[in-house]
This record gives C-alpha cells, sequence and structure tokens, in this order.
C-alpha cells in the first residue's frame, strides 16, 4: 500500500474534489476500469475527495462526466509538480548534481587506514609496507587486491598471526592480531642443561637430575651451566641426562639517578589559545598565524577527519593547534629532600623489574653527595631461581 | 434449476479439493480488526458511502457498516477496506433458503 503511494508519489497524484448526486456510482465504475484511488473523504453527501494518480486523471474526468459529476482538482501532488516549481533554479540543480557526482566520485578513494590490534610502532611498520606495496591514502579503491596484500604482510611478518583487512565507506580498517612468541619447551626425553638466566651468588642448589657443578656462594654469571646434562661414572661412560633441578640465587637490581637541588619545572598558567588549520591531502591552509602569542608554551594538536557518515572519510583534516602557555618556576631540595625523591623514583622503578616483590631479602641505598646534586643509588637483592633449560648441542 | 445444481456440483468438486470457500464460491470474507478496520474479499460494488454509513454489495447480500469517520481504502475489483470507528455491521442476506 505504502509503496504503492511512493510509486504514485513519484510520478505525481492530484487531490480530485467529484461533486454530484451519483457518487456511488462513480466510485464503482473507477474500481471497475481499475483506478485506483485512496485517502478517500466524504465530507457532504454530495462532495467526495480522493487523491488519483495523474494518468488516471483524464480517465476518472470521463467517468465523473458519465456520471454527472463535477470534478475539480482540489491540489497536486508529488515530485513531477515539485520538480516543475523549481524549473527555473538552474544553478541550484547544477551544484546538486556536482555535489552528488563529486560525491561519488571521492568515494571510490581510501582516506584512511586504520590499523588495530597492534602498538604503534607496528602500526608505522605495517603502514610502511602496504606503501610500498602500492596501497596508500587516496588509492582508487577498486584497484586493491586486499588478499594478495594479506598473504604478503603474513609472509614477511613472523610476530603476524593474523590479518584482516576490509574497506569499509572509505576507510580501510586492517586488523592485526600478533603472534605470541612460543617459549623453547625442550622434550622430556632429550638432553639439557640448567643454564642461568641472570647474573647472582647461588644460595642454594638442588639437582634431581644431572650432576650439579657449582655450589653454594659461587658466582655466576649469565649463560653459566649450572646442572650438567650427564653423569660421569667412573666404570661406565658419560650418561646424558634430561637435567632437573632448582636453582636459587641473590640477584641483585640496581638502578642510579641525579637528583638536583635546585630543579626546574614548568607550571601552566591557564592562559591558551587555539588555532585552526586545514589540511587538504597534504596542502595546509592555515587560518591563523602560526606564530603563538606567549613565550613559553606546551602545544597538544588534536588531527581531526572530515567524515561524512561513520565510515565515508573526506580527504579533508582539521588541525587544532591548542597552546598552553606556561611559567617556569624553580624549585630547591635541601639534601633529605633530594635523596628522598630519588630513592622513591628508583624504587618503582626497579619494582617494576621485579616479578616477585615478596623475595626481597635485602634493599641498599648508596649516595654520592656533590654540590649542585646528590647521586642516589638503590640495590635490590632479591632471592630468585635463576635456572632454565637449554638443551645439549653435541 | 440447472443452476443451483450447477452450483452444488462446483462446490462439492472444491470441498474434495479442500480449496476455501471464498476461493470457489464468490462468497464474501469478512476480516475484522480491532473495531477499527473491515477487510471485505469478494464484493460486488458499493451501493452508499457516507461518513457515517457504508453500504457494501456482495453476491449474497448486503453489508451494511455504521461508525464514524468512515473511509475506503485499498479498494481493487475483489476487494476493501473500511477504516474508521465502526459501530455497527449488519447484513441483509438476498439468497433464499437454498438448503431445501
Amino acid at each position: 500500500m505504502y509503496i504503492k503511494i511512493l510509486i504514485y508519489y513519484l510520478f505525481g497524484y492530484v487531490n480530485v474534489i467529484v461533486e454530484g448526486f451519483f457518487i456511488e456510482k462513480f466510485m464503482n465504475m473507477c474500481i471497475s476500469k481499475r483506478i485506483f484511488f485512496w485517502n478517500t473523504k466524504r465530507s457532504k453527501s454530495t462532495v467526495f475527495s480522493a487523491n488519483i494518480g495523474v494518468g488516471n486523471y483524464k480517465e476518472v474526468a470521463k467517468i465523473a462526466k458519465k456520471c454527472q459529476c463535477k470534478i475539480k482538482i482540489n491540489k497536486k501532488h508529488g515530485l513531477p509538480f515539485l520538480l516543475n516549481r523549481y524549473r527555473k533554479r538552474k544553478i541550484f540543480a547544477i551544484t546538486l548534481g556536482v555535489i552528488v557526482i563529486g560525491i561519488i566520485a571521492i568515494s571510490n578513494f581510501i582516506w584512511n587506514i586504520e590499523i588495530t590490534g597492534v602498538d604503534e610502532t607496528k602500526q608505522k611498520e605495517i603502514m610502511e609496507f602496504i606503501q610500498t606495496e602500492g596501497v596508500d591514502i587516496g588509492k582508487y579503491k577498486n584497484n586493491i587486491d586486499l588478499q594478495n596484500l594479506i598473504n604478503k604482510i603474513r609472509i614477511q611478518r613472523d610476530d603476524v598471526a593474523w590479518v584482516g583487512m576490509e574497506i569499509k565507506g572509505t576507510n580501510l580498517v586492517i586488523q592485526v592480531v600478533e603472534a605470541d612468541e612460543k617459549p623453547e619447551i625442550i622434550d622430556e626425553n632429550e638432553y639439557c642443561n640448567i643454564v642461568a638466566d641472570k647474573d647472582g651468588i647461588i644460595t642454594k642448589i638442588e639437582a634431581q637430575n644431572g650432576t650439579p657443578i657449582v655450589s653454594e656462594g659461587d658466582t655466576v654469571k649469565k649463560g653459566d651451566i649450572l646442572v650438567q646434562g650427564w653423569l660421569e661414572g667412573k666404570y661406565t661412560e658419560n650418561r646424558y641426562v634430561h637435567a632437573e633441578g632448582q636453582v636459587t640465587a641473590k640477584v641483585w637490581y640496581s638502578e642510579k639517578e641525579k637528583v638536583y637541588y635546585t630543579q626546574n619545572y614548568a607550571n601552566q598558567t591557564g592562559n591558551k589559545e587555539k588555532k585552526y588549520s586545514i589540511n587538504i591531502n597534504n596542502f595546509k591552509i592555515n587560518l591563523f598565524k602560526t606564530l603563538s602569542n606567549f613565550e613559553n608554551y606546551d602545544t597538544i594538536r588534536t588531527i581531526k577527519k572530515l567524515k561524512i557518515t561513520s565510515n565515508f572519510y573526506l580527504p579533508i583534516e582539521i588541525i587544532v593547534n591548542e597552546n598552553f602557555e606556561k611559567q617556569n618556576n624553580q624549585v630547591v631540595y635541601d639534601k633529605n629532600e633530594a635523596k628522598e625523591i630519588g630513592i622513591k623514583d628508583l624504587k618503582s622503578k626497579l619494582e617494576q623489574q621485579i616479578q616477585n616483590t615478596e623475595n626481597i631479602s635485602n634493599i641498599y641505598i648508596n649516595t654520592n653527595e656533590t654540590e649542585e646534586y646528590i647521586e642516589v643509588e638503590v640495590i635490590y637483592e632479591v632471592l630468585e631461581s635463576i635456572g632454565t633449560k637449554e638443551k645439549i648441542e653435541y | 434449476m440447472i443452476n443451483r445444481r450447477r452450483k452444488k456440483v462446483a462446490s462439492r468438486i472444491s470441498k474434495a479439493l479442500e480449496m476455501p470457500e471464498e476461493v470457489s464460491s464468490r462468497a464474501p470474507k469478512l476480516t475484522i480488526l480491532k473495531f477499527e478496520e473491515v477487510l471485505i474479499e469478494n464484493y460486488k460494488g458499493i451501493l452508499e458511502y457516507q461518513d457515517f454509513f457504508v453500504r457494501i454489495q456482495t453476491y449474497i447480500g448486503i453489508i451494511n457498516i455504521n461508525g464514524f469517520k468512515l473511509s475506503l481504502e485499498e479498494m481493487t475489483v475483489d476487494d476493501v477496506i473500511v477504516k474508521g470507528k465502526i459501530e455497527s455491521i449488519d447484513f441483509e442476506s438476498i439468497v433464499e433458503n437454498e438448503e431445501g
């Protein structure tokens, strides 16, 4: 029903008023001639109004004459009448056409590349790679062979488990799933040594299989063999085994920092200014002077890509530079304060490195004072298991 | 008589084929939605159309619809929809007892 009315709207329809005594006869004749009319109204017993299609009007008028009814057009509706009304506005119509054609033309190119799933450095690498393959912002959409590109990325990069590419509107969405690096698992049946993976002093060594070649108190370096993967017998030859055991050692983590007594730090005054510029395909138009009014300032730059719908990006960027004025202030610390700051800083740094903070056995703090600064060194002594298995190579 | 017999045969065939009755015979079928819409299939013509009263001719009689602001919609050769506030519907049968 509504679709039928919509079609009539496209071709135009008129609201007619029929006046006479034989309205029912008129209706029946219309129906029998298969003339569609809708929105019927009977305001008086002799007056009847309905909507009919433009093409049917002549026939309806004939029927009305037969039924001795008067027919009158009340209102004209529909697209043809609407266009007729705007017939003289040629430039408007031309610009409308140009805009429509322009949008259709623009939508055939890629205006935005979005890479998700990996960190920024890898995003850059992948971006560079696809650019060398000829896919870039401003490329014709239909010339891009996505499957081929996906295969090339997967062949070239080992750290990528899966790549999905999709063109959504003018937006190329690349989804990357990173592959986890697998730790090398040594099979139970293979022969291996236990090797130190950190420098340290051995505090405890328990070998369940194999020959321990270091003892408590020994200093080991990274890569030294702790438990040998073979047994030496007096009468038999060397027998290789899968070495197994726990080696605990004191490991030191240290960090150094210089803390100056007088420090500068910047403070934002709260004054700010905004500068807009427009970037059309690397052609930049500054709407304001680029020089700032402030002497010292931080700049936050936000780039907005214009888009019509969520996936229809346009090749136009709006760049907003926000300048925040700042003041330089000086702070003077005394020795103890400087030391505390240094220690606090270093501790938080070190604690990120240590996997298990419960195993910390000692904390050493060394300081070295000069006139300008105090040098703080924090050393964490941690008990850690340092053995990892390494396959024996013959 | 002959006409009546022919009708009986036709209705028997359609019963055997399990066709809906309104398809084979030209019996009107009314579908009423709420008290606001009546779809009448297999009608013959509109006898009277007023804002408050619609009279529709069918092959077995006349359907009278009383109400307010009645309007006819989706008129085709076979069916019509009467929309508006419907107060009552009644029938005037013109077919005599056929069962005899």
